[in-house]
């Protein structure tokens, strides 16, 4: 995928780009599901990505889910029309929101037209994203312990035009009451910029 | 974008302990920010908070205060550690709130506890206890947290008993048990069939516990220790829950270590196997704490007993193999990035190996505490829970001062409150008299009114002070009477139209206190009952002689109010309040008159290091000493010659409030001052105060007990209103330097202005200008011509009381204060008549008091009569003289009129334009006659303009009689003197909207005065304030001159005044005033008398009897 891009040419092309960042999503978004115990922590394996090790979900269904949704990432991303993706955390009972997890893509849509790739290595992008999932992984230091079973949810913020494609359906923002926000590293592909940020429930702080 | 400040928390993601309920982001980085600097001040300063909280925590809640401390401590000590004491404070909190059965079933007390139990060596058995207390029983947080470990641990039958019981007595939240039990249910099913399906043969394992993974994983561990050789990791608690797999391999590696004599920490695992059977089933029958020394016991040979065989295997141990893994490398991470180092390297250089535990498990303490003291023996006979409450210990002294500030304040808060009570009660009485007065005013005979007005008009204020002196008193001294007094002053209050005899009822209940509203209402009464006006004087007779400084110390309150009538009488309390000072001044001016040369003043706005020049080659270099054998404070004098170590001043202005107070009650105990008058003053009096004391050398201060007795004796009994010159002349009639005396005295006021400044800082500059240290200092230049001139009189002992309505005795006779013109802190413009003298016109005396004695004002009269010769007429006072206080002076006009411009302007609806014409014309001409002389007025406002005979008084026929006369320039400046002055924008004007706008930085002084003549002119015509534009870099005024008839000539002046940029200001007066003069005509005398005699029936007559 976006492997084929970074070794022939040195440069970013849109599509490139697109390809890059909804493969951080797919990592990003399995990191997440792993550190945060979404899913039990054996249903994961290993895998070198980054010049990191990342856990990335073995269960079929969930792989599959995931796969559908990067692919539709990767064609808006190509088109330059989503802005936003959220990972909404929340307790399966109650179905509170307990964490969102949100990355806000800046599209560079003059890309479109060009034709000449963007000077940026490859090497140089994924130094930024390892360094964005680090602290993903590094969040325990401060998240809440997430004390019920919850499920996930994935929200994305496109242009508004956009037709709603079939198995997509519109939602709220789910945002979380009384939360606090910490914003992460970013990272950009000069036609991609994704700006990382969590936000969980503050309670009962001092 | 936020990358940097997200540094940190990655950094040191290590050194970061999760929480259950998470992080507070800001607070995390604070803290990690904070370890980085090692200050700590601001945590230690909240800890120090929150361990006197708990000790004098006077709520009904004290759990809450632990609660919030130690939730504090899980945020600022992100790494906990030694340093947060969390362990230390847990246990201390069980501890301290074991007693209080009503917190067993509260969430919080059981969080304490539970996180209490992460810091054991053994949780278990704390959930034990707990259930054998009856400690959070009813709360689902307690099994399902007890259960959580106990499935970590791989007893996921016990766990599951937990559940039961849990569900069984219903603990609460039970949905949440309930969950959590689900969970659990499901989580071991599944890891069951995952044991079945992948190792058939440790199928059981999870049920079947530790202990049989143990035997099995021993046979398997030599074969299988060399080549996976693991870091040393125990972990506990959550991480044990992983998977099957996991924890099959962690006991492993667990039993691989344990062969390793070196790791005490394997202890824990292989005796959860054998322990925990007994430790759990039953719900602890027997008290905890026999049990736990049982267990205390047992670890001895349990230790030893392993020793030998871990000695035998260390010879497999010993070759370390190498890791299977190749540690990752970062390609950009050439050259290292350190983590913060959190531990300071001087004091741990290596990591050294902790020392096996002997410390006993702080449950154990717990329990033991328990016994302690249910079996307590001696009796402690200091205040041990005060002591030890928190985790550190409080001296006796800390919690003295504690207690004695707790005491303080609330004594303090009462006291505000009763202000504040006092001062509502006063407003709203002030309100209905001012109603009441105006109804009267109204529809009152002409005849009657002759009377009254007198009276009236005196009542309001008057009421004000009796009130103060009741409220102070009382606050000073009869603090359990306040509510009592309060409730009856409300009482007539409700009565508002009370009749005589319910005021005298009240008096006799309670005469005491009452004095003061009893003359309030009294005064309220006078206008229907003329014979209620005798009691109310009765009333003030009755005052006690008020001591300065207790009077007036509550009206420091009631300064910013709005009223008139209060401010006015705030302004006289606010100069009253530095009385404290003013009574000691005599010592301190003996004793300091020397040592605090011209030059302190600079020193004191840090201009300028005192010298020692300035003593040797001082104004006093040249007297003999001891003139005179009976006046000490030439002794005095002499011994600080001696020596003179005075120079680290500066460095010591900061006292502490609290010495200062000190100080004050120590050096002055004649000034009684209340409690509140210290505290809410600024502490401006104690400040400066301190800063004389701080000043003396030791000889001087010893040396200065006998001076200070006898002078500040005298000046007590100068400020009692009473025969001040009788008793001061006594004591100084033959002291020779008298003169000389009077003029050190300023020296002393110099710290005293230094300390203004400093309370209003922002007025620096314009406290700078018209401060008193800069005009003594020029006063200073030429003593003898000013002290010389036959109008001055020095007077010994402080300057009398000002009150309205008082008679008040200046140079030998008295006077009767019958009207206060706006004033401020520095000095007060008053009028008086000769009591007992029938006041046939609006004629009398003003009089200026300056706070300070510095007689600006007779100086600059002085000059200009020097420099006017015969230009000096009747628009400036020609008859005036000066007393000289120690502590003020006060300047007395003859034969002034009682109204100034300013009550003409707003008391005439409008005035003709011949009037303003004459005004204008005289205004200009006394301004024109001010430059002349080179003296900057600085003021110019309709207030400083008393009217002159011209206007008042009609018989006054001939031409020369001025409309104008001015006698107030506190705010004037002597360019001759003052030459080097170009600061405009210090002088009030130019805080008016108008000045700002017109006064550049660089105009000229005189510049000051036109703009004021612009504003006076302004509101003759049409009522307000002048507000200006510029167009075409020219001024102009905002209203529109067409209207007036000589519309042409206002233009002009106004045009002319607003722009007079840097040209000279007198010939500009006089030009226009000289057109002005062009327009009078020969009916001209005639108009001003039927106005004049219009003016006379509207305003004058009414208003000056």
């Amino acid at each position: 995928m976006a492997k084929q891009l970074g070794r022939d040419q040195q440069g970013i092309t849109l599509r490139g780009s697109a390809e890059i960042v909804a493969e951080f999503f797919s990592y990003g978004i399995n990191s997440i599901l792993y550190q945060r115990g979404i899913y039990p922590p054996e249903t994961f394996t290993r895998v070198q990505k980054y010049g990191l090790t990342l856990l990335i979900t073995t269960d079929p269904e969930l792989k599959n889910y995931l796969n559908n949704v990067v692919e539709q990432m990767k064609e808006w991303l190509y088109k330059c029309i989503v802005q936003r993706l959220v990972v909404v955390i929340s307790s399966i009972e109650n179905n509170e929101v307990l964490e969102r997890w949100q990355f806000d893509i800046e599209c560079d849509k003059t890309a479109k037209d060009e034709s000449a790739p963007r000077e940026k290595s490859q090497k140089a992008i994924q130094d930024e994203i390892r360094s964005v999932i680090r602290q993903i992984t590094a969040t325990v230091t401060f998240l809440p312990l997430l004390e019920t079973a919850c499920a996930f949810d994935l929200l994305i913020y496109t242009d508004k035009d956009l037709a709603v494609p079939e198995k997509w359906e519109e939602s709220g923002p789910q945002f979380i009451a009384n939360s606090e926000e910490v914003r992460l590293r970013s990272f950009t592909t000069t036609i991609h910029k994704v700006n990382s940020m969590v936000a969980y429930k503050k309670d009962s702080f001092p | 974008m936020s990358q940097d400040c997200n540094d940190e928390w990655e950094l040191s993601k290590e050194n970061v302990q999760p929480l259950r309920q998470g992080r507070v982001m800001s607070t995390l980085q604070e803290a990690l920010a904070l370890q980085e600097t090692s200050i700590h001040t601001a945590v230690q300063l909240k800890k120090q908070e929150f361990e006197s909280e708990i000790r004098f925590y006077s709520g009904d809640d004290p759990l809450d205060v632990w609660d919030r401390y130690i939730k504090w401590t899980e945020q600022t000590f992100p790494q906990g550690g030694k340093e947060s004491n969390l362990t230390a404070i847990l246990e201390r909190a069980v501890k301290a709130l074991h007693e209080e059965q009503r917190y067993y079933k509260d969430p919080r007390y059981l969080n304490l506890w539970l996180k209490f139990g992460n810091c054991c060596s053994e949780p278990l058995d704390l959930y034990s206890y707990l259930h054998s207390q009856e400690i959070g029983t009813t709360l689902a947080l307690l099994y399902i947290t007890w259960a959580e470990v106990l499935e970590a641990r791989g007893s996921f039958k016990k766990a599951d008993l937990i559940f039961q019981e849990g569900l069984q007595r219903k603990a609460e939240p039970l949905d949440k048990l309930q969950s959590h039990h689900r969970q659990f249910q499901i989580r071991v099913s599944r890891q069951t069939l995952l044991g079945l399906e992948e190792t058939p043969d440790e199928k059981d394992t999870g049920l079947l516990g530790a202990a049989e993974l143990q035997r099995s994983s021993l046979a398997d561990l030599k074969g299988r220790g060399k080549k996976k050789v693991r870091a040393p990791i125990s972990r506990v608690g959550d991480a044990l829950k992983a998977t099957n797999q996991n924890r099959g391999f962690q006991t492993l590696t667990s039993q691989q270590l344990s062969n390793n004599p070196g790791f005490a920490v394997f202890d824990e695992n292989s005796a959860s196997g054998p322990e925990i059977p007994v430790l759990t089933p039953q719900p602890w029958t027997a008290p905890p704490a026999p049990r736990a020394k049982e267990n205390e016991l047992n670890a001895g040979p349990w230790n030893s007993g392993r020793r030998p065989r871990s000695s035998a295997n260390s010879g497999i141990e010993a070759p370390c193999p190498l890791p299977s893994f190749t540690p990752y490398v970062e390609e950009s991470a050439q050259q290292q990035v350190m983590t913060p180092c959190k531990i300071e390297p001087s004091i741990n250089h290596v990591l050294s190996a902790r020392k096996p535990e002997k410390e006993e498990d702080p449950l154990q303490r717990v329990q033991n505490h328990q016994q302690d003291t249910q079996e307590k023996k001696e009796v402690v006979m200091y205040r041990k829970d005060k002591v030890y409450a928190g985790v550190e210990e409080f001296s006796f002294e800390e919690i003295r001062a504690e207690i004695y500030r707790k005491k303080t304040k609330k004594k303090r808060e009462e006291e505000m409150q009763a202000i504040a009570q006092k001062k509502e009660e006063i407003l709203r009485k002030i309100e209905e008299l001012e109603k009441k007065l105006k109804k009267k005013e109204d529809d009152k005979q002409q005849q009657l009114h002759e009377q009254l007005t007198e009276i009236t008009e005196a009542s309001p204020p008057l009421g004000l002070q009796g009130f103060t002196f009741s409220s102070a008193t009382e606050v000073g001294e009869k603090q359990p009477q306040l509510q009592s007094e309060s409730q009856v002053s409300e009482d007539t209050q409700l009565h508002k139209p009370s009749c005589s005899e319910e005021v005298i009822q009240s008096l006799d209940v309670c005469p005491d206190t009452q004095r003061g509203n009893v003359f309030l209402d009294s005064e309220d009464e006078q206008e229907e009952q003329r014979d209620e006006a005798s009691l109310g004087k009765k009333g003030v007779c009755l005052l006690p002689p008020p001591d300065p400084a207790t009077s007036f110390s509550i009206f420091d309150e009631s300064s910013t109010l709005a009223n008139q009538n209060i401010s006015c009488s705030a302004d006289h309390i606010q100069k009253s309040g530095q009385r404290p000072l003013a009574v000691r001044k005599p010592s301190d001016s003996l004793t300091a008159a020397e040592n605090i040369p011209p030059e302190t003043c600079d020193e004191l706005n840090g201009i300028e290091p005192l010298t020692e020049d300035a003593i040797v080659t001082g104004s006093y270099k040249n007297k003999t000493l001891c003139a005179n054998p009976e006046d000490t404070c030439d002794f005095v004098r002499a011994a600080h010659l001696a020596s003179t170590p005075f120079h680290g001043v500066v460095a010591q202005r900061v006292p502490a409030p609290a010495f200062s107070q000190n100080v004050l009650k120590e050096e002055c105990p004649e000034s009684k001052s209340a409690p509140l008058n210290q505290e809410t003053l600024v502490c401006e009096g104690a400040y400066n105060e301190a800063l004389c004391i701080n000043k003396l050398s030791p000889i001087m201060e010893a040396s200065l007990e006998d001076t200070r007795s006898s002078g500040s004796s005298v000046s007590s009994s100068g400020s009692s209103l009473s025969s001040v010159t009788q008793i001061s002349t006594t004591k100084y009639l033959h002291i020779p330097e008298k003169l000389e005396l009077a003029q050190s005295l300023p020296a002393e006021m110099v710290t005293d202005s230094g300390g203004i400044s400093e309370n209003i800082t922002g007025d620096d500059v314009t406290q700078f200008l018209w401060s008193a240290e800069q005009r003594r200092k020029l006063l200073d230049l030429m003593p003898k011509s000013l002290t010389a001139s036959p109008g001055i009189h020095l007077e010994t002992g402080a300057l009398p009381v000002m009150e309205f309505e008082k008679d008040v005795e200046l140079g030998g006779r008295t006077y009767c204060v019958k009207r206060e013109y706006c004033t401020n802190e520095e000095y007060k413009m008053f009028f008086a008549i000769l009591p007992n003298f029938p006041q046939l016109d609006a004629k009398g005396f003003a009089i200026k008091v300056y706070s300070q004695p510095v007689p600006w004002d007779f100086y600059i009269t002085l000059q200009l009569q020097e420099r006017l010769n015969t230009d000096f007429d009747q628009s400036f006072s020609e008859n005036y003289s000066c007393y000289l206080y120690q502590d003020g002076c006060a300047i007395l006009h003859r034969d002034v009129n009682r109204f100034t411009l300013g009550d003409f302007i707003r008391g005439c609806k409008s005035i003709t334009e011949d009037v303003v014409l004459l005004v204008v014309y005289d205004l200009l001409s006394v301004v024109e006659k001010l430059h002349k002389a080179e003296i900057v007025h600085g003021d110019l406002s309709p207030e400083v303009f008393f009217l002159g005979d011209r206007i008042c008084d009609p018989f006054a026929n001939d031409e020369r009689t001025s409309a104008l006369k001015i006698v107030d320039f506190s705010h004037s400046l002597d360019l001759r003197l003052q030459s080097r002055v170009s600061l405009p924008n210090s002088f009030p004007i130019s805080q008016t909207p108008h000045g700002q706008q017109l006064l550049a930085k660089n105009s000229l002084p005189y510049q000051v005065d036109l703009v004021g003549i612009a504003d006076i002119v302004h509101l003759m015509l049409f009522g307000d304030h002048v507000q200006v534009y510029q167009e075409n870099t020219v001024w102009k005024i905002s209203q529109n001159v067409s209207k007036t008839a000589d519309s042409a000539f206002w233009s002009k002046l106004f045009g002319r005044i607003l722009n007079a940029d840097g040209k000279s200001t007198v010939p500009l007066l006089r030009e226009l005033r000289e057109e002005i003069s062009d327009m009078f005509d020969s009916c001209f005398q005639k108009r001003l008398y039927e106005f004049l005699a219009a003016l006379g029936e509207t305003f004058l007559l009414e208003n000056f009897l």
